[in-house]
């Protein structure tokens, strides 16, 4: 072993050692953690929307407001080449009793019944029913043209969670409400249960029920329209067409085109649009991840530089021997860029390692939210790799500023 | 290259003053000029703080003057960049220091071989030329013992061995017996005396001790910076 260079050799100063691998284990730590969940749910949110039923979605700003859903909805179906389904659905949160007279708050979905299913991604298509047991599956007859003079179904489908926590099932009955207030609400036939899947990007919740648009506009009184409300309100419609249109992206775009042109003041967006801003939005998230990470990765460098400083001023006397007898400044050198090296290259497994394993444990025992995310999370090799170079490259630095310092030293007043 | 010759080395109106201009300002040496022939063994002597030690610096490129010239073999070496200077201690300076200055990481093996590493000599041939330097300076067996392990003797030994290990020629010891006690001060001195015979090495030895002295063949006295006195024997 070359053993000219050595700015005072590692054995020697076991705790400064430990010290800076596991500062610098750290500092690769959090980025690996929080690279690699972010990717993965990124990934998994990316995953579930390709995988979805739909192509084109009908949104607007602010809460349900879209204006005339059914109607709207009835009209892509009908007049919009290649459309197969157009699902219009509200999302509201409502108070829900049990047996007990207990209330907790739940998500409802109202929707319908046969255009939802129709616009169902396989995954999610296989946490529901099929068909869905709502009574009427074109919830029009109690819309009755925008009335909601007919008969209601008053059927309910309830999570699973929900179903599990509150003891219910199909045949029970609860009692929803658009408030505390249990006299306003309305008694429910639970037809069924469904799944619920993990979703970040819109934290359903696990305490869900679907119920037919119509009873849930009535029921919220997003109905007939008042005040602010728009009359026949929904949150979105989601759109599915053809097989064979579903794979061709300029199909896609003249449904939306045609979508568009009888609903301007609503924004239309295809999947693959939506996929784009997803990526867009995870690619902003990755940059703040990695700025996050070069604080730390930063703070882990300046120690290193610390320690290998430390290494020096410790050394001053066996670094001024080997400059006495002539050994150049490159081995010098060499010597504690190689010990910075070793540093940053022990630092950097024992934290991809760390990392790795905090994940693992975060999977296993993290809250439920934090379980569920360390469970998507993606260990990918490059940008793994990545943040090792990054790091060794930081290290060269930070040993450069030792090496100089070494070459700076008097030989003369070293050896004193 | 010259490894191995002796060299004609000389200083030429050398000052050195270490803080010039501050109030801990130390006129070291002052307008030094002095010449040391090839092969010849040269005492410096003088009471501590004359600058003995400072002459003994600028001889072997480890410092530089404030003021003057420093020549190897007639050649000015005192504007070299600091890497050439680095070349030239390595290829053609032997230094024994008072304190050894071994590195304690190092075995007596490594310790000799530390300079022909530099110097690129291939493996094989410095393993061998250090295991017999060692040999020769009665340490044979000892070759893997840590620094730590040896006695205040054994230690200057292994740095004789240390600096003979480019073959030099030009031998600079710094109280080599300083801090030994008389009967290793009296091996090591024999020593000294015998390889700088044996390579015909200019060797120049600064010393308190009377009897290393002795053994030279020129004398200088120095005192307050400058040399007092300049005797050559018989």
């Amino acid at each position: 072993m070359n053993r000219l260079g050595r700015g005072g050799a590692l054995r020697h100063a076991r705790l400064q050692v430990v010290l800076a691998v596991a500062a610098i284990a750290t500092s690769v730590a959090l980025p690996v953690i929080l690279v690699s969940v972010g990717g993965g749910v990124a990934a998994h949110e990316l995953s579930d929307l390709e995988n979805s039923g739909y192509e084109i979605v009908v949104t607007t700003s602010g809460s349900h407001g879209i204006e005339n859903a059914h109607t709207q909805a009835e009209w892509v179906l009908g007049h919009v080449p290649s459309v197969t389904a157009a699902s219009p659905v509200l999302s509201v949160p409502v108070v829900s009793f049990n047996r007990t007279g207990a209330n907790t708050s739940v998500l409802a979905e109202g929707v319908v019944p046969q255009e939802f299913t129709a616009t169902l991604g396989p995954t999610q298509a296989g946490l529901f029913p099929h068909p869905l047991p709502l009574g009427d599956p074109t919830d029009s007859v109690h819309f009755d043209n925008g009335s909601y003079a007919g008969p209601a179904t008053y059927d309910a489908l309830v999570s699973s969670t929900y179903a599990a926590s509150y003891h219910v099932g199909p045949g029970s009955r609860i009692v929803l409400a658009p408030s505390t207030n249990e006299s306003a609400g309305v008694s429910y036939n639970v037809t069924g249960t469904f799944g619920v899947s993990v979703s970040f990007a819109q934290p359903a919740g696990a305490f869900a029920v679907v119920v037919p648009l119509s009873d849930l506009q009535g029921l919220t009184h997003y109905a007939n329209g008042t005040g602010t409300v728009v009359p026949d309100a929904a949150d979105s419609i989601e759109v599915a067409v053809t097989g064979a249109a579903s794979a061709s992206p300029s199909a896609i775009a003249a449904a939306a085109a045609a979508i568009h042109a009888r609903m301007p003041y609503y924004s239309v967006t295809t999947l693959s649009q939506q996929a784009e801003q997803l990526k867009a939005a995870a690619d902003v998230l990755t940059g703040f991840y990695l700025a996050l990470s070069s604080v730390g990765l930063a703070v882990g460098v300046l120690f290193l530089a610390l320690v290998l400083l430390r290494k020096v001023e410790a050394g001053r006397r066996t670094i001024g021997i080997r400059r006495a007898l002539g050994i150049p400044a490159r081995l010098i050198a060499s010597g504690i860029l190689r010990d910075g090296a070793m540093l940053a290259a022990g630092g950097a497994v024992v934290g991809v390692a760390g990392g790795y394993f905090v994940v693992v444990a975060l999977a296993r025992w993290g809250s439920s939210t934090v379980r569920e995310a360390a469970g998507l999370a993606v260990f990918d090799p490059l940008e793994l790799g990545a943040i090792v170079v990054g790091l060794v490259a930081l290290s060269l630095l930070a040993s450069a500023v030792a090496v100089r310092a070494a070459l700076r030293i008097e030989i003369v007043e070293a050896l004193r | 290259m010259t490894t191995g010759r002796p060299k004609a080395v000389e200083l030429v109106g050398v000052s050195r003053t270490y803080g010039p201009g501050t109030p801990e300002e130390v006129r070291a040496l002052r307008d030094v000029s002095v010449r040391f022939e090839p092969g010849a063994f040269v005492s410096v002597e003088g009471p501590s703080g004359c600058g003995k030690t400072t002459l003994l610096n600028l001889l072997g490129l480890l410092d530089e003057p404030t003021g003057g010239e420093v020549r190897w073999d007639g050649r000015a070496v005192t504007l070299a960049t600091d890497r050439a200077r680095a070349r030239m201690r390595l290829e053609e300076v032997g230094f024994i220091f008072q304190r050894f200055y071994l590195l304690p990481m190092l075995t007596a093996q490594e310790n000799v071989e530390l300079p022909m590493i530099a110097n690129r000599v291939p493996r094989a041939e410095r393993r061998r030329r250090a295991s017999e330097l060692l040999r020769e300076v009665g340490l044979a067996g000892r070759e893997q013992a840590y620094p730590h392990r040896l006695s205040g003797g054994e230690e200057q030994r292994v740095a004789i061995a240390r600096a003979l290990s480019n073959r030099p020629g030009l031998l600079l010891a710094d109280e080599p017996t300083g801090e030994l006690d008389s009967r290793n001060a009296s091996a090591i001195l024999d020593l000294l005396v015998r390889v700088r015979a044996d390579r015909n090495a200019t060797l120049v030895v600064v010393t308190h001790n009377p009897e290393v002295a002795a053994r030279a063949s020129r004398h200088l006295e120095m005192k307050d910076g400058g040399i007092a006195s300049d005797r050559t024997d018989g």
